[in-house]
């Protein structure tokens, strides 16, 4: 269980976040919506320590993070993945070793045995073996993010941050998006937090909302509590969201 | 009327006074705030450099991007290393003739352009040439890293970005540079000992070899091919690193990344340079 309490994050003086409090149960989908600008990446940066809060805490199943070194937090990201909106790629590495990496530095597993879960993390995000050649700079957007999705799932977290996951997909991409967040959660009962402005995709897959707006929670509850007036004043100022 | 125009010239006054003391507090505050900045990034330099010694122990973590760096520090730098000591030796031999007096000996002519060649000319500017090549592309690649939130996903995976990145290429540095540079003077010396020797005839090649073996001393050797170009090295890694690692913004901020990169690091290069000299000479 993550745990945030009194969360507060400012640059340049200016607040960004303000005495945020959440609770990420195990084993849900976790979705916080709200406007661009509003701090939603920054918030779920501040969830795995890219960035330091100025005040509060975060807690992982009891642990405050911010007591931990960094040593200690780099044992922690272990237990944590990441898709980045960018998808972060390494672009110098092939597909398959963009995915063998994290294997490769951090287990002592034989390279034909690398290879097999290389294998089985393409499959499951639906792609196919003659990807593993192929550099990210030749890959449409839609593989980009399928091969993000499966080398976090490689690592085998615990939880799994997604960072606008459906952004730039076309509407195919986006159902498969879908589809492969609901099978981690069911299959790898993983603890998914995403993070969106896509209204479509909140309801599609989250578990529990919470709603995020000038810097603020406004709501955090079950997504059928959620009514079409908060949704309204949510986006009352014609801020951009997807349907 | 008259008393109008005075307190008008009064007020005129004060008011070229009042923006007199405005202009003066603008730059007081821009000193102010510039040389904040600077020693923030010396402080940060040092925090970058310390980082990176602490994560020394872990090179053999890092070994593969280590002999990746070997391989790009060296291989791929033979070509320009190559095509500059050849010109270098050549340019040093040409001046070295014309600015002798003819009753010098040959030996002496000789002399000089090999000191010089070894000490200064094939380690700093082949130094500077590199800075240019290697640093702008370490800071451009970092940089791009950066900006693409890559250094972020290294950090998801638990891997430590300053061990990952910047040791491996700092290393490489120390390492490669002497080597380059032992191979530039190499190259230097043997085209000015053809130009001179053997296709003009202009010194003959047992001169050419006393005026090599005269007043040699070892540690001269040292200094300009293992001493100066390991510290260059360094200097051209880290900077690399440490201003790509800074990366704001899009393609400009890569593209500031590179130029501060080399720029910062030719400045600095000349300058260790002077003070290894003055220190060792």
């Amino acid at each position: 269980m993550i745990e945030v309490r009194k969360l507060c994050k400012s640059f340049n003086g200016k607040k960004v976040l303000n005495k945020i409090d959440l609770e990420i149960r195990e084993n849900e989908i976790f979705t916080i919506l709200g406007p661009s600008g509003h701090g939603k990446t920054v918030l779920i940066k501040l969830l795995v320590r890219l960035l330091e809060p100025d005040s509060g805490s975060i807690s992982y199943d009891g642990q405050d993070i911010s007591s931990l070194s960094k040593r200690e937090f780099n044992e922690m990201y272990k237990k944590i993945a990441f898709i980045f909106q960018s998808n972060a790629l390494f672009d110098y590495l092939d597909v398959k070793d963009n995915l063998s990496l994290y294997k490769k530095l951090h287990t002592k597993l034989s390279e034909k045995m690398i290879m097999d879960e290389v294998l089985e993390a393409i499959h499951f995000v639906g792609l196919g073996q003659d990807i593993l050649n192929k550099f990210p700079e030749e890959l449409s957007e839609g593989m980009k993010k399928r091969v993000a999705i499966a080398r976090a799932v490689i690592k085998l977290p615990s939880y799994i941050f997604y960072d606008e996951p459906t952004l730039g997909l076309d509407q195919g991409n986006i159902v498969k998006v879908i589809e492969l967040i609901r099978s981690l959660k069911k299959d790898v009962s993983l603890t998914s937090i995403v993070v969106t402005h896509n209204i479509h995709l909140m309801f599609e897959i989250s578990d529990r909302v919470a709603l995020l707006k000038d810097r603020e929670i406004v709501f955090v509850g079950d997504k059928d509590n959620i009514s079409n007036v908060m949704l309204q004043n949510l986006y009352e100022k014609g801020e951009d969201y997807e349907l | 009327m008259k008393k109008d125009l005075r307190i008008l010239r009064e007020q005129n006054r004060q008011k070229k006074n009042h923006t007199f003391w405005k202009i003066c507090a603008l730059i007081v505050d821009s000193l102010g705030q510039k040389t904040i900045a600077f020693f923030i990034t010396v402080h940060e330099i040092w925090i970058l450099f310390l980082s990176s010694m602490r994560s020394i122990f872990s090179i053999w973590f890092f070994r593969r991007q280590f002999v990746e760096q070997l391989y790009s520090f060296s291989v791929k730098t033979i070509p320009i290393t190559t095509v500059l000591s050849i010109f270098l030796g050549l340019g040093a031999l040409v001046q070295g003739i014309y600015q002798s007096n003819p009753f010098v000996p040959r030996v002496y002519t000789v002399n000089v352009v090999f000191k010089s060649l070894v000490i200064e000319l094939c380690p700093i500017i082949l130094s500077l040439v590199l800075a240019g090549k290697l640093g702008a592309s370490l800071a451009a690649e970092i940089g791009s890293m950066k900006i693409s939130d890559q250094i972020d996903a290294l950090k998801t995976l638990s891997l430590d970005p300053v061990g990952f990145l910047v040791l491996p290429r700092l290393l490489a540095g120390f390492i490669m540079l002497p080597i380059i540079t032992i191979f530039a003077n190499f190259i230097a010396i043997l085209s000015v000992f053809f130009a001179s020797s053997v296709v003009s005839g202009w010194i003959s090649p047992l001169e050419f070899l006393r005026g090599i073996q005269l007043d040699f001393r070892v540690f001269e050797l040292i200094l300009g091919s293992l001493i100066k170009p390991s510290l260059f090295g360094i200097l051209i890694a880290f900077m690399g690193c440490y201003f790509g690692l800074k990366t704001v913004g899009g393609a400009k901020g890569v593209g500031k990344a590179s130029t501060n990169a080399v720029v910062i690091s030719a400045i600095l290069i000349v300058i260790v340079d002077y003070y290894l000299g003055v220190l060792f000479l």
